[in-house]
Parts: structure tokens; sequence; C-alpha cells
């Protein structure tokens, strides 16, 4: 009966080579309601854009923002479930 | 619980309406450089080829003279074309097309031949780019009759000014601001980034909007202009001046009500616009008013604009160029303390 949180990482194979990526868009707001599989984010790596969705449906909590620079792996929000 | 957030950047909400009004109307077709697997360069474009294939999503060569031709064209013969150009500042190759065929064609015709194109390019600069990546040109497509002149600030109303662009029968020039679109490496601003329902809607072609209320000062922008403004009525509010935001969204036909009606309330005015300062739209909008009404003006109106000049590369000479919060700012308190 307890709610669970997710992280929202950047995937570590999104893109190969060893690059700055940024943040481009956030989709939706902080504390805002997501359900798994919306589109929550673009980020871009050398003029590349990739889509961010949600893996689980939640409560959004946005930990990088929008133009903050990114590495693979970097969590960039938590999505917090309802209790089961 | 609130009804929830359906966010697009302007670039996704163009191919939207694109992608919504092709599905209906066999006739609409989109045409230009790297709009078809790429989705276009500034992301406008994505997912158009893959729903529609290249006979719809036609990739042209770099040959504006060309493409810009079979456009107008097509338009002339039953078709609705959508066409790209990549940047605004190239149009000078194929201005015979737009000038003297597309802008004309229904007059010469004594109203016979509709020419329904939408022409979209982007505008604008602040990325370093130079001076010929970097204009707006606003006032250049404005000034000739013919053709309307879009230009929007906002995902939702990009939506609803192309599906409303693409039903129309005249030709509509459609014009994008660059950091608008939420490509990263430009910048985005977040404010353009809005709520857009899924279903489609037009926004009526010719209507300004008031997006900020204010009662001391009108200030009339358009495109990235719009978000420069409310930044300055943020803080300008801070310091006790209350500023009103007026979006024009529309260059042509032109909402001179809206903006006398705004400067009525406030009696006075500043333009702000990225387009060169000299024989352009800031001027039109201010003769637009003092034209209507001398005397509704209690002060000098204030202009925000481009300097007469090419646009600089560097990024701190581009940057002082550049109108910004901060100048509007100062060009409204300069507006408020001239008070007779």
């Amino acid at each position: 009966m307890s709610s669970a949180v997710h992280q929202v990482a950047i995937p570590v194979d999104l893109w190969e080579e060893e690059v700055e990526a940024v943040i481009t868009t956030w989709f939706v707001s902080d504390a805002a309601q997501v359900d798994k599989g919306d589109l929550l984010a673009e980020v871009m790596a050398e003029k590349i854009q990739f889509e961010i969705v949600a893996p689980v449906t939640g409560t959004l909590a946005i930990v990088k923002h929008q133009d903050q620079l990114i590495d693979k792996g970097d969590v960039i929000a938590t999505i917090t479930s309802a209790p089961d | 619980m609130a009804a929830k957030e359906r966010k697009l950047t302007v670039a996704r909400a163009m191919a939207e309406a694109m992608a919504q009004e092709m599905r209906i109307d066999e006739h609409v077709f989109v045409m230009g450089e790297d709009v078809g697997p790429l989705g276009g360069v500034f992301g406008n474009t994505r997912g158009l080829f893959e729903e529609f294939g290249a006979e719809r999503v036609r990739d042209t060569p770099i040959s504006e003279t060309a493409f810009m031709g079979a456009a107008v064209g097509a338009a002339a013969d039953g078709m609705r074309p959508i066409v790209e150009l990549m940047f605004v500042d190239f149009f000078g190759v194929c201005f015979d097309a737009i000038y003297n065929l597309m802008a004309k064609n229904t007059y010469f015709s004594g109203g016979n031949v509709n020419v329904p194109a939408v022409i979209m390019t982007s505008t604008g600069g602040g990325y370093s780019d130079g001076g010929q990546h970097s204009q707006c040109l606003y006032g250049t497509f404005a000034h000739l009759p013919g053709m309307k002149v879009v230009v929007p600030s906002n995902a939702f109303d990009a939506k609803g000014m192309m599906t409303a662009a693409i039903r129309d029968n005249s030709p509509v020039v459609y014009m994008f601001h660059k950091g608008l679109q939420g490509m990263g490496w430009l910048g985005t601003e977040a404010g353009a980034t809005v709520n857009v329902p899924e279903e489609q809607y037009t926004v009526e072609i010719g209507k300004a909007a008031t997006v900020s209320e204010g009662e001391d000062v009108t200030i009339v922008s358009l495109g990235m202009g719009v978000h420069h403004s409310l930044h300055a009525a943020a803080q300008l509010r801070e310091q006790g001046v209350s500023a009103e935001v007026v979006d024009l969204r529309t260059l042509v036909p032109l909402d001179r009500d809206h903006i006398v009606n705004s400067v009525k309330k406030t009696g006075r005015l500043v333009v702000v616009d990225e387009d060169y300062q000299s024989y352009g739209v800031s001027g039109e909008i201010i003769a637009s008013v003092v034209e209507r009404d001398m005397s509704i003006l209690r002060s000098p109106p204030q202009r925000v604009a481009y300097p007469d000049i090419p646009i600089p590369f560097a990024r701190h000479m581009e940057q002082w160029a550049l109108p910004n919060a901060e100048k509007i700012v100062t060009a409204c308190l300069k507006a408020t303390q001239n008070d007779e």
C-alpha cells in the first residue's frame, strides 16, 4: 500500500558519441499527472532530437530543467506512482 | 482534477495542423528543402513523410525559383500547396513568382483564379548565424498587396493559424521565428510551448490578441518580440508601471482597430519589432494610430526595432542589436515619464 518513486533517466545508449546534450522542451509541468507512455521531454544531442516518454503512470517531479546540459544516464525527473 | 496538459512546441503544432488537414483534403501537399524524411530543419514537417509519402511530401532541390513557381502554378490549378523556403533571407531568388504571380493573379484574372498557397519560412536571429540567416523581413512581405501574412508567437496560434492558412483561398505567407520552434541548438523561448487541443481548430487570420492587460502603456509586437514584451511587462509591474501587451499575430490584414483601442486606453505606445526599423512594421503601427486619432497619445510613440544595419555574426555585436526586455522597459519608462 505504499507509493513508489520511479526514475526517468536518459538511456545510456540513446546516442553513441560522447557529446553534450541538452533538454530542449518539457511538454509537461512539474507536479503534473502523467500516464505511462506520455511524451515528457525532448533532448538534443548533436542537433538530433530524442523523445523521452513516461515509464510509469504517476506524479512528475522535474529534476533537470529546460536548457540544462545532460549526460547519458542522468536522472531528469522522478515519477511517484499512486499506492497499489 | 485539472484537464491533462497537452503542451506542444511550435514545430509540433505546425506539423499536427498540416497532418490533420492533409488527412481530410487530398489537395494539400508539402514541398521544400528537407521537408521529407528529415522533417524540416526546424522540425515543423516531422512525421509527414512517414504518413503521407513522397508524392505529397516532396523534397526539392535547392532551386527556389523552380519550386516556388511550381507551387504558385499548382495553387492556381486547384491544389493547396504548402511550400517551405527554409530561411526568409533567401527569397530574393524567387520573388517574381511571389510578387508578380502569386500576389497578383487573383486580381489580374478579375477574381476568376484563386491562389490558395501557403508559403512558410523561418525568421529571426539571436544565435550567431550571420546576416543572411537571421533577418525577419516582415515588412518586405507585408508591404506588397495580395498576400496575407501571419506570424504566430506560440504553439496554440501556430496550429490554428496554419489550419486557417491552408483553408484560405488567398496566398498566405506564414512566418515562424526560429527561437520559438523548440529546437535546442537555437535556444527556445519557453513561453511559446503551450497547451494545444488535439482536435482541429482555426485562429482567425487578421485578429490581434491582447496577451497581457495593462493601463499605462501599450506594447505592440509579434513573434519573438511578444515574449520579450511579456518579460518586460513583468519587470515594469515591479516598478509600478502597468503595461498591456498586444500580439499582432497577423500583419496582413492588420488589426488596426485592436491596436487603436488599446492605445486609447493607455495613451502610450511602444512598438517592438525584430525587423529593420526604417520603412517597416514599426512605422506602420505608429502611423495607423496617429492617422486615426492623434489626440489619444499622451507621449511620443517609441520603437524598439532592429537598427538599420546588416546583422552581425559576432555574438556580442548581434546581441547588442537585438530587441530585448531591457530595451523595452527603457522605452516604456520613457513613454510614461514624458507625459504632458
